[in-house]
């Protein structure tokens, strides 16, 4: 298991490098001017030039990528375009001259809003689609299972945008049944903080539960019909019991790789979800920073999210190998 | 033998090669059936919709409600009741400009078939070519492609979609001068081309992977057959079946990326009619007239739950075996 983890980190620090190397040839290498995108359309001539001299527009490519390696690694001072210089902190994903702060700072402060969104999100995701999967499966060829299908069909083809207005709409301006959507820190009022999510919550748990929903019936039909839970069945372990205790672990390869994936995506920003909604967190900071033309804070943005991706299909990859040994070991 | 072959020529019945049959086996479903009814009604609306305006008497870009008094109020909203809907304007009114919905929304079908097609035809022809020939050379080629799409994969989609966009324009137009129509919608196809391409890359490259060690390519190769032989004559029969329903759920996908880059703003710009768009300004207004907003999002709801459906229903005629 140890090699394995070893092995699998290894592999993962070497998608990152290449990551931000992308990244880096991306956005720094093909806009016909970056330091023009970085500084956005109100600087003038003599901004601009100051911009480009801060990031290093001047020198060889290769030294740009080394000085912006070093930035993430060991921190880096940066001079902003009123000529004064500040340090960048050890993690420094550039510096954001529309913001005038540096790119991780902000990230930061943004943080909280969409871990808060994600973490209720993906607990609605696991309950409802694990759920839905589960009773469809075992009511297999029914009418349940038909509507089930239906029903996670439709999560599938909605658009998150018009489900999230037509439900405000529904539960918040007409009805009254749910607080307006909004961000309390849990800190200081755990029950405006739930209160004011719960709708995000549910509305994108319910549009990523479909591919989940749907992978989760496929998984436990194909594997209800693996010998041994049939032996087990055969034995006399009741239904519920037999699937639970060896149809669920059998199953849960896929689905765990798929959560792995739909976390690292929820917590990179859930851009629409921010927007309709109105929280203030990465997703919406990123497309901000898109609008205002913040090269540096967009940069910033991708990698934390592309982070998030690699961090979290790692993890599912561990939690895999320890379900699985054959996969450890082979 | 020459009696064995007369008897058996006049026992069985003439046998013809079965007709390739997918459309009736995909409309003896009946969810495939109504599926694949709407989609055509779409496809029919996008090709007839300067035939519609013509008869219906009216068009997308004309402001109407300001043209005309009394259709809108002064706050720019339409006085008659559920967005203005009348029996001259169907599906009522936009606010503000005072456009016609009905002719919008007809338009905007075209808008988002022509990208989503044009990016479907170019993804899956790209993702044919990476994965059949990496899944075929195996080795060295295939880890570096494996290491690769992990990269590409690890980026956020819709940021990258968000953030690409002017870049590729960046390069495309100089500042200052406007950007012609067709520049938009190739700036939003070569947008999702760049990554549209590696899912299905992915799902083929497995396959072939398999493929290759099947008797009939190892005889073939035995045979002296050369690689472009065993790739188009032997492998490309084999997953044409996975790569229709890539193509069929592709459309659907493209759909909703677009209307999303539009309802974000960094899609079709005015006055190109979007459905995307209109969503947008439809949530601007949205308490005061939920209307305009209901219309373009329940056709995009349909049209990519028909796609949707449809691609199932190909899915289950290809591969009686996923059907379940």
């Amino acid at each position: 298991m140890l090699s394995f983890a070893l092995r699998r980190i290894l592999q993962a620090l070497a998608v990152l490098a290449a990551v931000s190397a992308a990244a880096f040839a991306l956005f720094y290498a093909a806009p016909a001017d970056p330091a023009r995108a970085a500084c956005g359309p109100r600087c003038d001539t003599g901004q601009v030039a100051a911009v480009r001299a801060s990031m290093g527009l001047d020198q060889p490519l290769l030294t740009q990528y080394t000085d912006y390696l070093t930035g993430i690694v060991a921190g880096r001072d940066i001079q902003d375009v009123d000529g004064s210089t500040l340090h960048c902190d050890a993690p420094c994903l550039g510096y954001s001259y529309r913001l005038h702060q540096p790119v991780t700072e902000a990230l930061v402060d943004h943080l909280p809003v969409t871990v808060s969104l994600a973490a209720g999100a993906l607990a609605f995701l696991v309950v409802f689609g694990l759920g839905t999967g589960f009773v469809a499966a075992l009511r297999h060829g029914t009418r349940t299972d038909r509507l089930l299908s239906g029903f996670t069909l439709i999560g599938a083809s909605v658009q998150i945008y018009f489900l999230g207005y037509v439900a405000q709409w529904g539960l918040v301006y007409t009805t009254g049944l749910l607080p307006l959507p909004s961000y309390t820190p849990p800190a200081t009022d755990p029950a405006a903080w739930a209160g004011g999510m719960l709708l995000p919550w549910i509305v994108l748990g319910f549009v990523n539960s479909a591919v989940f929903a749907r992978l989760s019936r496929s998984q436990l039909l194909e594997t209800m019909d693996e010998e041994y839970v049939r032996t087990a069945r055969g034995k006399g372990l009741g239904r519920l019991r037999a699937h639970l205790k060896y149809t669920a672990r059998g199953a849960a390869g896929p689905l765990v790789q798929l959560l792995g994936l739909e976390a690292g995506a929820l917590l990179g920003g859930a851009v629409i979800t921010e927007t309709v909604f109105g929280l203030n967190g990465v997703g919406r900071f990123a497309t901000e920073a898109v609008e205002g033309q913040d090269l540096p804070a967009v940069v910033g943005a991708v990698l934390l999210a592309a982070c998030f991706v690699v961090l979290f299909v790692a993890l599912a990859d561990l939690v895999i190998a320890w379900l699985d040994p054959r996969i450890r070991l082979g | 033998m020459a009696v064995v072959e007369h008897v058996a020529a006049s026992d069985a019945p003439p046998v013809r090669p079965a007709p390739p049959g997918l459309l009736r086996r995909v409309c003896r479903d009946r969810t495939g059936a109504v599926a694949l009814g709407v989609v055509a009604l779409f496809l029919l609306l996008a090709l007839a919709a300067p035939l519609i305006a013509a008869l219906y008497g009216k068009n997308p870009t004309e402001h109407y409600g300001q043209n005309a008094p009394g259709l809108l109020s002064d706050g720019g909203l339409p006085i008659a009741p559920n967005g203005g809907i009348s029996g001259e304007f169907w599906f009522g009114l936009e606010p503000g400009l005072g456009r016609d919905v009905f002719t919008q929304l007809l338009y905007g079908i075209r808008t988002s078939l022509l990208i989503a097609f044009a990016s479907a035809t170019v993804t899956t022809a790209l993702g044919v070519l990476a994965g059949v020939a990496v899944g075929y050379l195996g080795g060295i080629t295939d880890r570096v492609f494996g290491f690769l799409s992990n990269v590409l994969l690890a980026f956020p989609t819709l940021l990258l979609l968000l953030a690409l966009s002017p870049v590729i324009q960046s390069r495309l137009v100089d500042p200052g001068t406007a950007e012609p129509e067709w520049m938009q919608f190739l700036v939003l196809v070569l947008v999702f081309s760049a990554f549209g391409w590696i899912p299905l890359a992915l799902s083929l490259r497995a396959t072939v992977r398999s493929l290759r060690e099947r008797d009939f390519v190892q005889s073939a190769r035995a045979m002296g057959a050369g690689g472009f032989h065993v790739v188009v004559r032997e492998l490309l029969p084999n997953v044409r079946a996975q790569l229709l329903v890539h193509a069929t759920m592709a459309v659907p996908a493209f759909v909703a990326s677009e209307a999303v880059l539009s309802f974000l703003g960094v899609g079709i710009n005015e006055p190109v009619p979007d459905w995307g768009r209109m969503i947008s300004r439809g949530s601007e207004v949205f308490r005061a007239d939920p209307t305009y907003m209901f219309f373009p999002g329940v056709a995009l709801l349909l049209f990519v739950l028909a796609f949707n459906l449809l691609g199932d229903a190909v899915r289950d005629a290809l591969d009686p075996r996923a059907a379940r």
